[in-house]
């Protein structure tokens, strides 16, 4: 789940800088152009197969009742439930400055690990956040993690590493992910 | 990030046969060109779910299954599939076996054969330059949208949105087929208990059916799988072991 958490927090910002780029809503770029190469681990880690308590730590941010930050790199793995959000808006008898913050929820995808589905907040043309309201859960990938580290016994072979690198595509099973990036696909569909 | 914007050709993502497919086309063609090809190749794999799908009752592979079409009334692309599996299952001393489950699956050919149909297809309508991720099976032909080979990623077995190794190249078929997201999926068909030894197994080739096909086989083999692997001169292959070492043969692809 950590994992996962991790994956989204990648996920959220690449498609978040994307949207941030593009200036003005309108344009129907985007739907069409959200890479399928996303970055892949943007910092170059030296080895250890278990990326996981070791390499990078949960991110305290990560909770469902945070409330919601104007950081565009924000994610969550729960529901989020029905909390809205007011972006601090002084009105005025005259004209309302333009910041209206409204929440869009991107179609849910089922793969064969569950049940995926995105939200997006966004604020003018902006998404300042995007939340997994739904994930698979489970796996075998955090027993595993443990499980190859006592096990590790560096008998032949290199070690596995991770690379930094554009990617234009992943070979490798990458449902979930491909899930929610669909999901915030068509919730951005339906913002701009 | 303001170049992938304006970059040339188009990119899709349709949720099929329960995995995501994504069609990058870099060809500087029409749009209109660009999405009556989209269109084609998302009609033809939507196509291939309906009659190959194990989900679906009224698929042509469980009526061909529950005894209801005989091999001699099965459409042409059923018969090739399930005598290409039946090479498979000779190629890889039984361990691609297309009735592991007891029933016929094919999946774990088909959606490489689709993806690459769907490749050939793309080249014959003069669409050289295309990816296609079929859930992971990813054929590359030409170049990229920045102009310069395909850059495929092989996903790290611990770390779902990283890579492990980076392959080049303008005309592959990369298949990776590992333990990591459905925990032991794939058995041993001679044991029938989940193999082990093997994390992740990459085969790259030039027909993207048979790398999956392969990639599956060496996976259910365990660690002798790798010298299985060796032994495949037209293929070249990167395996990583449970304990986290990596082997690749002399001929990947490797970046750099």
């Amino acid at each position: 789940m950590r994992r996962a958490l991790l994956a989204i927090t990648g996920l959220a910002a690449s498609t978040t800088a994307l949207v941030v780029f593009k200036g003005p809503p309108g344009a129907t770029q985007v739907a069409q152009n959200l890479p399928t190469a996303q970055p892949v681990n943007p910092t170059p880690q030296d080895v250890e197969p278990s990326a996981g308590p070791s390499g990078v730590a949960p991110k305290p941010s990560a909770t469902a009742d945070a409330p919601t930050s104007p950081k565009p790199t924000k994610s969550t793995a729960r529901p989020s439930g029905t909390r809205t959000t007011t972006k601090a808006a002084p009105r005025t008898t005259t004209k309302a400055p333009q910041s209206t913050t409204r929440r869009v929820t991107g179609n849910g995808f089922e793969n064969e690990y569950g049940y995926v589905q995105v939200q997006i907040v966004v604020s003018g043309n902006r998404i300042v956040e995007a939340v997994a309201l739904s994930l698979p859960s489970g796996g075998e990938s955090d027993i595993h993690s443990g499980d190859v580290r006592n096990r590790y016994d560096g008998s032949g072979g290199e070690v596995v590493q991770k690379q930094n690198a554009n990617l234009n595509t992943v070979s490798g099973a990458t449902e979930t992910s491909n899930s929610y990036k669909q999901s915030l696909r068509s919730a951005i569909e339906q913002a701009f | 990030m303001r170049a992938t914007l304006t970059r040339p050709g188009l990119c899709r993502v349709e949720q099929i046969m329960g995995t995501a497919i994504t069609l990058d086309l870099a060809d500087d063609l029409p749009p209109a060109t660009l999405r009556e090809l989209a269109d084609d190749v998302f009609a033809w794999m939507h196509e291939v779910d309906a009659r190959f799908s194990t989900y679906k009752p009224d698929s042509e592979v469980c009526r061909f299954d529950r005894g209801e079409v005989l091999l001699s009334e099965a459409s042409a692309d059923l018969r090739f599939v399930l005598e290409t599996c039946a090479d498979l299952w000779g190629a890889t001393d039984g361990f691609f076996d297309a009735y592991a489950t007891g029933r016929l699956d094919p999946s774990g050919y088909v959606k490489g054969w689709a993806a690459q149909v769907a490749s050939d297809r793309l080249v014959a309508a003069g669409a050289v330059n295309h990816c296609v991720n079929a859930g992971g099976d990813v054929r590359v032909r030409g170049l990229s949208p920045s102009g310069e080979p395909w850059r495929i990623g092989i996903r790290h077995p611990w770390d779902a949105m990283a890579a492990c190794l980076v392959l080049t190249g303008t005309d592959l078929a990369v298949a990776t087929s590992g333990v990591y997201e459905r925990g032991r999926h794939v058995l041993d068909p001679r044991r029938g208990a989940p193999a082990s030894g093997l994390r992740s197994v990459t085969v790259v080739g030039t027909d993207l059916g048979v790398a999956d096909a392969y990639a599956t086989a060496a996976l259910a083999m365990g660690t002798p799988g790798l010298n299985w692997l060796a032994r495949l001169d037209d293929h070249a292959h990167a395996a990583i072991t449970d304990n986290a070492r990596q082997y690749h043969s002399a001929n990947l692809p490797l970046t750099d």
